[in-house]
This record gives structure tokens, sequence and C-alpha cells, in this order.
């Protein structure tokens, strides 16, 4: 339960905070960034991660150097700025031990963080071949949680690859990992994905994907982060869209409402290449409805996402914050 | 409920060991005439028994489930009684009962009161689950309806929602027990407190909603009998009619609602009420002839629609509302327990300024016991305070009275208050997920900022817990210490050995005269009007915190404790009040039917008379495929002599809901029937299969007194003649209808004659197919309504 995190972070941050070792508290102000940075967006967790640097000044406070890095890998890839992403990357490389056994939960992340880089740079066999070897490290050495996700992300690996099939022995395997360990909101976005392999599928899978998005629609908006809401939402609006026997005249507020509410969220978090999905498919919608102003602005704003993913202008600007 | 295993009713067998041989000879008499008959005439009910019972039983409802008779007497008692008349339990709930109901599983029996209170009680023992107060004034009529589960159609399955708090979290926290240590009864309260837990767990598991209407006209919902959904006043309802192409606007005035029937797909309701009727258009059109009963028709289709979500709101917010219960006794008790330990501190160490003040000094209390601590010297005054007035024995009585209140606090706190409000969190969160989802629940009411807020208010609630447990450990130790040291002072003014006394820490000792001798922070934690200072550290800390997304409002650990619990609260009605409102207001009138017009002196009686609304399930529908069955509403009941100028008539309609809602169903239909002069209609019910169970007495006056018979018909074997609804104002379509005579020895049903003189209420059984009937002489009677399959053959056999 997400609210909860924040929830008892917070109890221990306000309570304890006479009491508590630093090290304790800054884990406690490096779980309530991460929060934000999921349910609020990047320049609220950056500003919040200013004031928590200089609280806690000492450089070798390791914690939150790499929650920096994280969150500095994470928006570089909203951003597209897959250069950037990549140095991060070799950084994350850089940090855990040489030795072979050690420092394994910091070499699971920086190869899952390489995998989804190379995922978003469209290299999908490299990606998924990253991913192949770190499921099997991961299963080495018995990291449930990271096994699901490797899955997860396998997956939507071979979903933007157009494999629909071979994905969804991965998204399954991935729930079923999931459900047995009562991993809820993975296994939510497990089956997220799940839809929209169907849906990837062809329109005659509409319903089956949409039922599999209502089944997960409470967990990932209780408790989903930003990006994760904005996908349900677009996978929502799609599964009406591809439906052959929903008229987008006869309701347009199923497709609307959700649409809308995915590009608010996006906005915040600076997500160009799911932002631009957004609006090509408003403007698609009110194409269909023939309101032809809504259309024109939701044409441009497509355009506005596209090009700033296409050309990273400010690169720079992604390692200041 | 393995206590009740379900008795098939025994074949013509004698009640099991009659109480007095007098009751067993007139049992036998009975049975044997029953036989007799049997054998003679073919009567078709067969009587299992006859009682006699010491009371007069004012309404009777079997159990939906197990053969149990729930009945309420006269000085409402209410008594509960198993098929072969063993009595199981009898409370007497110290209350009016106007009305009784049980629920669908058969699990829990709902009271009705003078007063306005639903109480619902547990069949295993009648204790009581609950008790709400919906209404204001008495509740006439309840119905709990559960929605069918052949309803649900596969693509609904899919969303079924878990309820994932019990995976999660161990078994919610029960109400701290007030006076834990010397209470004897114990081991009641675990079975009450268990009881209810059950009984909110396994409540939810189908769908269910109890409807309930009162004297003045207004009909509250509550899903699972204890969330409360929706209220409606019929006195405010504006009644549209189409009638000849022209729309006419209705009201009725001074409603009383007499009977409420919710369909089982929860589709429709069906309700009769007597009240004036109004032509909102046109004021001058209304006369006497204008107060009669009516039958109305709401649509209520937003509980079907929306079964899913109601479910998943209700089940998360009646436990919610459970465990604000169980903060709020909490936080009651632990003030309690506290200012108990205080009051004799105080009453003790209050001592001490008055006799400073007699040694003629003017130092405070707090002066003397520093000069004692740093060793200057000891006045008289505290010398004799210590020694006498207090006395080793008194701080001993203090020390101990006090860490067993510490204690408690501590059980009080970790056991049930942190618990409680930790699942309310992550309840409340999972709603907030439901609240997002704005296309499903935004209209059931559920609203987004709303559930923010209470989210946000509970999470203030969770530091403020923390915080006071931390304060209350704190006082608790300083307490500890400053005792002990009072006691090693003591010893030394007595010049005692002091090494069994533990060693001390001056400075803690310090702390607690500066801060805690005058003051009390735990008592000011749980008063709600307090006021707290908070260092500027603490208060930059919490502004900091912002920043990293804490909670807004800063001022928060101004509070207390009971105040952040009373905000919280105030932000969950209001949050649970829009699905309420947004509800209650998506409940419309259909249609209207006036039935028969009653004079205003009689108007009070009317509500007594006798009247029956059952739903039916439609076999033949041709016109859908089978998932979307539709069900026939029939209305059954006795027009008050005089009115209509008709005389000891009854009257059958069906088909209402249907003709008020669509064109092409088929029409409403009914008939009047006409009982024998000689007879009158004591009471009345529809039964399973479209029948019609009549109880008619002899009147006093003719021969037949005393003489009674009851009667089973089958309604379709009548013929139902079609008759319009649109209606002229104070006009009565009723009387458009066909009358046909009733006479006891045709083949319209079966008919069986009593003898005894007959009385309200009849209660018959649809699942297990009995009835049971009071005699006015204090006597039950229950019969068996229809033989099993192979009796009936048999007794086809027998023909042959």
């Amino acid at each position: 339960s997400a609210p909860m995190v924040r929830m008892n972070t917070l109890v221990y941050a306000t309570c304890f905070a006479d009491a508590a070792s630093s090290s304790e508290l800054s884990l406690a102000y490096v779980k309530l960034i991460e929060q934000l940075a999921v349910f609020k967006g990047y320049s609220a967790a950056f500003c919040a991660l200013k004031l928590a640097e200089e609280k806690f000044p000492s450089s070798t406070n390791s914690q939150i150097h790499l929650l920096k890095m994280q969150l500095l890998h994470e928006r570089a890839l909203h951003r597209g700025h897959l250069r950037i992403a990549q140095q991060i990357c070799d950084e994350f490389g850089v940090l855990s031990s040489s030795v072979s056994g050690v420092d394994i939960e910091l070499k699971t992340e920086a190869s899952l963080r390489r995998a989804r880089t190379l995922l978003a740079a469209k290299q999908f066999s490299q990606a998924a071949a990253v991913a192949n070897s770190l499921f099997t490290t991961c299963y080495k050495y018995n990291m449930q949680v990271e096994n699901a996700s490797v899955l997860l992300l396998l997956a939507e690996i071979h979903r933007k690859s157009d494999n629909a099939v071979l994905g969804l022995p991965y998204a399954l395997a991935s729930q079923s990992f999931c459900k047995s360990f009562n991993l809820d909101l993975l296994e939510a976005s497990a089956t997220l994905t799940l839809a929209e392999l169907w849906l990837a599928l062809g329109s005659n899978h509409a319903k089956r994907a949409l039922s599999l998005v209502y089944q997960s629609l409470p967990m990932i908006l209780g408790h989903g982060g930003l990006e994760l809401r904005a996908r349900s939402q677009i996978v929502l609006a799609k599964c009406h869209l591809t439906d052959p026997e929903f008229s987008v005249s006869e309701d347009p507020c199923a497709v609307l409402d959700p649409l809308n509410q995915a590009a608010e969220d996006l906005q915040v978090l600076e997500y160009h290449e799911m932002a631009a999905e957004v609006y090509y498919l408003k403007a698609m919608t009110y194409n269909h409805l023939g309101k032809e102003y809504e259309r024109e602005e939701a044409a441009a704003r497509f355009k506005e996402h596209v090009t700033a993913l296409e050309n990273p202008r400010d690169e720079e600007d992604s390692l200041v914050y | 409920l393995s206590l009740f295993p379900p008795v098939r009713p025994p074949k013509k067998t004698s009640p099991k060991k009659p109480p007095t041989k007098q009751q067993a000879a007139m049992a036998e008499e009975q049975m044997e005439e029953a036989s007799s008959s049997a054998a003679a005439s073919g009567t078709p009910f067969q009587l299992q028994f006859d009682k006699p019972i010491p009371f007069q039983i004012k309404l009777a409802e079997w159990n939906p489930e197990k053969d149990l008779l729930a009945m309420v007497t006269d000085d409402s008692k209410v008594l509960l009684h198993r098929f072969n008349w063993q009595r199981l339990w009898t409370i007497s709930p110290g209350k009016c009962i106007t009305s009784i109901c049980w629920s669908p599983d058969g699990k829990i029996v709902a009271l009705g009161t003078e007063d306005g209170f639903v109480l619902l009680h547990d069949v295993e023992n009648g204790k009581m689950l609950r008790s709400i107060k919906s209404h204001d004034v008495a509740i006439i009529c309840l119905n709990w309806a559960e929605d069918e589960p052949l309803s649900r159609t596969d693509k609904e399955d899919l969303l079924s929602y878990e309820d994932r708090t019990t995976r999660f979290f161990p078994p919610a926290p029960v109400m701290p027990r007030i006076g834990g240590l010397n209470s004897g009864d114990t081991g009641l309260a675990d079975e009450n407190e268990e009881a209810i837990q059950a009984f909110s767990s396994a409540s939810c598991q189908r769908f269910n909603i109890l409807c309930t209407g009162d004297k003045d006209g207004c009909i509250c919902f509550s899903i699972f009998g204890i969330f409360p959904i929706g209220k409606i006043n019929i006195n405010k309802v504006p009644i549209h009619v189409q009638s000849s192409g022209k729309r006419t606007s209705y009201r009725l005035q001074d409603v009383s609602i007499s009977k409420v029937s919710l369909s089982r797909n929860l589709h429709q309701l069906v309700l009769l009420c007597s009240g004036k009727l109004i032509n909102t258009d046109n004021l001058s059109l209304s006369n006497d002839l204008s107060v009669g009963v009516h039958c109305l028709h709401l649509d209520t289709s937003i509980f079907s629609n929306r079964k899913n979500e109601l479910h998943q709101v209700s089940q998360q917010a009646s436990s919610i509302q459970d465990l604000v219960e169980v903060v709020r006794a909490s936080i009651s008790m632990m003030s309690k327990q506290w200012s108990n330990a205080m009051n004799l501190f105080h009453e003790k160490f209050s001592a001490l300024p008055s006799l400073l003040t007699a040694h003629g000094m003017e130092s405070s209390s707090e002066d003397e016991f520093m000069s004692l601590l740093f060793g200057t010297h000891t006045s008289p005054a505290l010398h004799q305070f210590l020694v006498s007035s207090l006395g080793e024995a008194g701080l001993k009585r203090i020390a101990k009275t006090i860490e067993s209140a510490g204690r408690e606090l501590r059980i009080v706190v970790s056991e049930h208050l942190q618990p409680a409000v930790e699942i309310i969190s992550f309840r409340l969160a999972e709603l907030r997920g439901l609240a997002r989802w704005r296309s499903r629940f935004q209209n059931i009411g559920l609203d987004e900022k709303l559930m923010d807020g209470v989210t946000e208010r509970v999470g203030m609630l969770v530091v403020q817990v923390e915080r006071f447990s931390r304060v209350a450990a704190t006082v608790l130790y300083l307490f500890q210490n400053f005792l002990s040291w009072v006691l090693k002072c003591v010893k030394i003014l007595l010049s005692e050995p002091t090494d069994q006394v533990p060693s001390t820490n001056s400075e803690l000792v310090v702390i607690f005269l500066k801060f805690l001798l005058d003051k009390d922070p735990i008592k000011q934690l749980l008063e709600t009007d307090q006021i707290f200072e908070w260092d500027i550290d603490t208060a930059k800390h919490v502004e900091h915190l912002v920043v990293f997304g804490g909670f807004t409002d800063t001022k928060f650990l101004e509070r207390s404790l009971a105040k952040q619990f009373s905000e919280l609260e105030e932000s969950l009605k209001e949050a649970f009040l829009m699905p309420f409102t947004t509800v209650s207001s998506q409940i419309h009138c259909q249609g209207l039917l006036p039935l028969y017009p009653v004079t205003s002196s009689d108007a009070l009686s009317s509500t007594s008379t006798p009247a029956s609304i059952a739903f039916y399930k439609q076999d033949k529908d041709s016109q859908h495929n089978a998932s979307s069955y539709s069900s026939t509403d029939y209305i059954c009941f006795k027009i008050p002599d005089g009115s209509l100028n008709l005389r000891n008539f009854v009257a059958v309609i069906k088909d209402f809901c249907n003709s008020c809602s669509t064109s092409n169903t088929p029409s409403l239909s009914g008939f009047l029937l006409h009982i024998p002069v000689e007879y009158e209609c004591v009471d009345l019910s529809l039964y399973k299969d479209n029948q019609v169970v009549l109880l008619l007495s002899g009147k006093s006056s003719s021969e037949n007194a005393g003489r009674s018979w009851m009667v089973m018909l089958q309604t379709e074997n009548l013929s139902f003649s079609q008759f319009s609804r649109t209606f002229p104002a104070n006009y009565y379509n009723l009387q458009e209808l066909e009358a046909l005579e009733l006479q006891l020895d045709t083949d319209y049903g079966k008919v069986r004659s009593v003898p005894h003189p007959l009385s309200t209420p009849l209660a018959v059984s649809a699942s297990r197919g009995v009835a049971c009937i009071f005699s006015s002489r204090r006597h039950a009677l229950v019969y068996i309504l229809d033989e099993d399959e192979d009796e009936d053959e048999d007794e086809g056999s027998e023909m042959e």
C-alpha cells in the first residue's frame, strides 16, 4: 500500500527525528523522495533532494547518491535523452564491487537499468540478451521480486518488438510469480502488460483485454505511480477504440476521460513518448467526433512531444537539477 | 450455524414429547381429526401441531434458510422457535417493536422499533449485533433483499474484487473491554465480540440491501443492513403520470408507508402507503377522496447497475466505521484509566500545599521538593507530609496504581488503538484507489478529493498515536522515577535501610518536578480542546517535511489526539455522505396506482390492513434471453369495508412495475375476490408459485363464529382482467375490475377449516412450505402447505 509507506515514513520522520541515527533518517528521506518522484513528478523530487543533500552533507552518503542517480536515469529515459541514460548506467556499473557475488543488488539494478535503456533505444535483441542473463542471475540468487520484474521487462521487450505472442508467456509467468509472493502492485502491472499484449494480437481480443484492465485498475489507481496510472488509462482508451462493437460517437467520455487524465499525469512526469501517444489517440478520437478545433490542438501537442523526443536539445540540462 | 440443521417436516407424526398430558391429548385429537378429515374429504393441509402459547403474538416471520420462526409478542418480547416448537431464545429489547424481518441468509433477524431504531440480532444466541438509528418515527416495515447470483453475468465476474486487508493484516482489533481486570463476565463479552467479528466478515459475502419504511413516509436503504446508502422521503418525491399524452405531476402528502418490497434483482421497489394525493399542477382538484392507499413503484436500478461498486465501497466503509468505533472506545477508556490514576495521585499530593500554608511558609511544593533533592534542608511541613500524611504505604499504593494504569494504556495502544488506526489507513487507501476510478465510482458518489482529505487526516492520526505512545512512555517513566525517589526520601527520613529501593536519576526528578507535578500531558492529549505549543525546532522540522511530501497542514501537532480523531470522524462522515446523497438522488418514482380511498378517520388503522407484495420470476420470457430475466410483481391486499363501496373484498394485482416501465410487456391486470359474507379476511400472504394464502375467520355475529378457514388459491386458475393504469384525478381503477365470488367448496384452490377463531399474523415460509397461524385463544398452529412430491404421488395412486 503506497499511501501507507508514505504515512509510516512520515511517522518516523516526524516522531523520531530527534532520536534516530542519521543513516536511518536519511533512509526515511530517501523513501519520501522516491514517493515524490513516483507520485508528484521529478521537479518536486529534485527540489526535495536538494534539501536532503543539505541536511546530510556527508558526500559519502551512498543512499542519497544512489537515489540521485536513479532519479536522473528515470528522467533521462522519459525525456528521451538516451546518451545521458547510458552514461548513468555505466556509472551504476562502476559503483558496485568487481568481485562476483558481492553487491548483487546494485549489480542487478545496474543491468536492469541497462536493459531498459537499450529497450528505449529500440535495440531489442541486446535488451533481451541483457534481461535474459539478468534473469539467470536473479534466479541463482533467489531474488523473487527482481525475478518477477525481469520477466515483466522481457514481456515488455517482446511487446515493443511486435512479438506479442512471445511476450505472453513471460507476462503470465510474471503474473503467477507475483501472485505467489503477494506482490499485488507488480501483479497488477503484469496484468496490464498482459492486456496490452492481447490488444496487440488484434481487435477481437479487445473484450478480454478490457476485462483484464478492469481487474488491475483498482490496484493501479490506488497504489501505482503516475507512469503506471497513465499507462493503464491509455490501455483502457485503446481497448475501447479497438473494440469493433464500441462506437466513439455514442460514448466519447469513455475514451476521452481516461486520455485526459493520462495527459495530466504525463505532463507532470515529462514522459514524452507516452504523452505523444496520448495526444495521438486524442486527435484520432476528436477526428471521429468531428471536432476539428480540438483535433488540431491535440495534434499540435502530439507534434510538440514527438519533436522533443527526437531532438533532445538540452541534454546537459538532464544532469542538473 | 451448524446448531440448526435443516429439519424436514416429519411426515404425519405427532410432535415429540408434548409437555403435558392435556396438551398431548389435545394434539392427538387434532391429529386424529386431521387424518380422519384428510381421509374423508382430502383435506389439503396437514396439521403439524397445535401448541398453546402464553403470549399474544403480534408479528411472526419464518427464517428463509432454516426451520426457525421468530415471533414478536404484544409486549415486545422476541421469541425464536424451531420447527418442533423448541424454544431457542427469548429476548426483550425494552422497546416497542413494530416490524421484523430476516436477513436473506437467515443469520440475522432485524427488528424495527417504534422510535426509529433498527436492531440486528444474531440468530445463534439472540445477542444484539448492531443498533442503528435511521428513522425518527416508528418503522412500519422492513424488507431485506439479496442480489440473486443468477443475474450476474460472466463479464461482471471478472470484476470481482478482493478485499486485500485480510491478507496483510491480522484480524481487526476489537473494542477494549472496560474495566479489563475485574470483569467477571469476560466470557460473554468475548463471545459477543467474536459474533460481531463474524458478523462483519460473513455478512459481506453477498450483496444485499435492507429497506426500512417508516410512519412518516421515509424509506432508508442500507447495504448489509449496516451501511446506510440512501434515504428518500415519499412526501417530497414528485410523481409524474403520463395520462392520454399529457404529463401530470402529483405529490403525496402525509404519507405513511405500510409495506415495501424490493425485487430480487434489486431493480424495482414496490411500496404501499397511505396518504393524500395532490395534483401539483392544479391544487384545487383534491378532495376527501384523494386520501387513500396508493401503490408506488420506485426505480432502484442504481442498486442493480452499480452493485459491484456499491458492494466494494460499503464493504470497506462499513469496516472502517467499525474500526472508528474501536478507536473511540480505546480513547475514552484510556482517558478513564488515566484520570482514575491521576485523581489518586493529586488527592494524595494536594495535602502538601495546605500543609505548607498551615506552617506559614510561602514556598510552593515544587520548591520544597527541589530543596529536598539538593539536600539543603527539609522543611517541617514536607517532613510531616512525607512521613505521616503520605507514608510509605500510601506512596506504594500510588506507585502501584500509576503503574497499572500505565500498563493498561500500553496494552490499549498496542492491541487496539494502533492496529485499528493502521487498518483504517490501509482500507482508506484502497477506497482512495477506487475513488480515482472516476468513470465507475463517481456516479455512486465516491469523491476523490474527499477521500484524499480523509487519507491525509488518518495519516496525521497515525503520527498522533505514535506521539501519544511516546509521551505516555516518557511520562510513566518519569512518574516511576519520581515516586521511587520519594520513597527513598521517606525511608531516609524514617532512618530505615534504603537498599531495597531502586536507584533513581535525580536529573529526571528535576524534569518531573518542573514539567509534570502540576501538568498532565497524557490527559491533555486525550482531551479535545487542548492546544499544544511545540518548540520551534519541531515546527520547523514539520514544515521542512512538507517539501518531502509531508502533511501540508503543518499545525497538526498542536492538536491533541482526541481532537485529531474527531476531525477524522468529521471528514469520514462528509466523505460517506456523498455516496448517500448521490444514490438517494438517483432513486425515482416510476409509477403510481391509487388502490382505494380511506376516510381520514380510519386512515390510522389502514396501516394494519393485511397486504402482501411479492416478486416472482417470469417463467416464459420469450422476448429476452435467459440471462436477463425479469420478474413479475404481485400485490395482494384486503380492501377495508366500505371503501370503494365494497365489502369483504380482497384484490390481487400483478405486473404493476412492468406496466410502468415499458409499454410492450404485459400490462396491469388483477381481480377482486368477494369473500363469503359470514367470514372476514384476517390476514393474507402471497406464497410461492403465484399462490395466495388467505385466512378467513367467522364473524362473531354469524353461526360460524369460532370456525375459520385457511384457503390457498392458485392465482393462475383465476381470471386476471386487464385494466388501465392511467387515471383521472380521484379515480380508483380498481372499481373496473371483475369481482369473483369465493366459494369455500369450489376448486379454485385448497381449503381447510380450522376449529379456532383466528387472529393475525399469518406466517408462511416458501422455502419450507409451512404456515404458522395463531388463534385468538393463544394457540399456534403449524400447517404443512404442500406435501412432498412423493406424497403427492402417493395420494394420486390412492385416488386411482
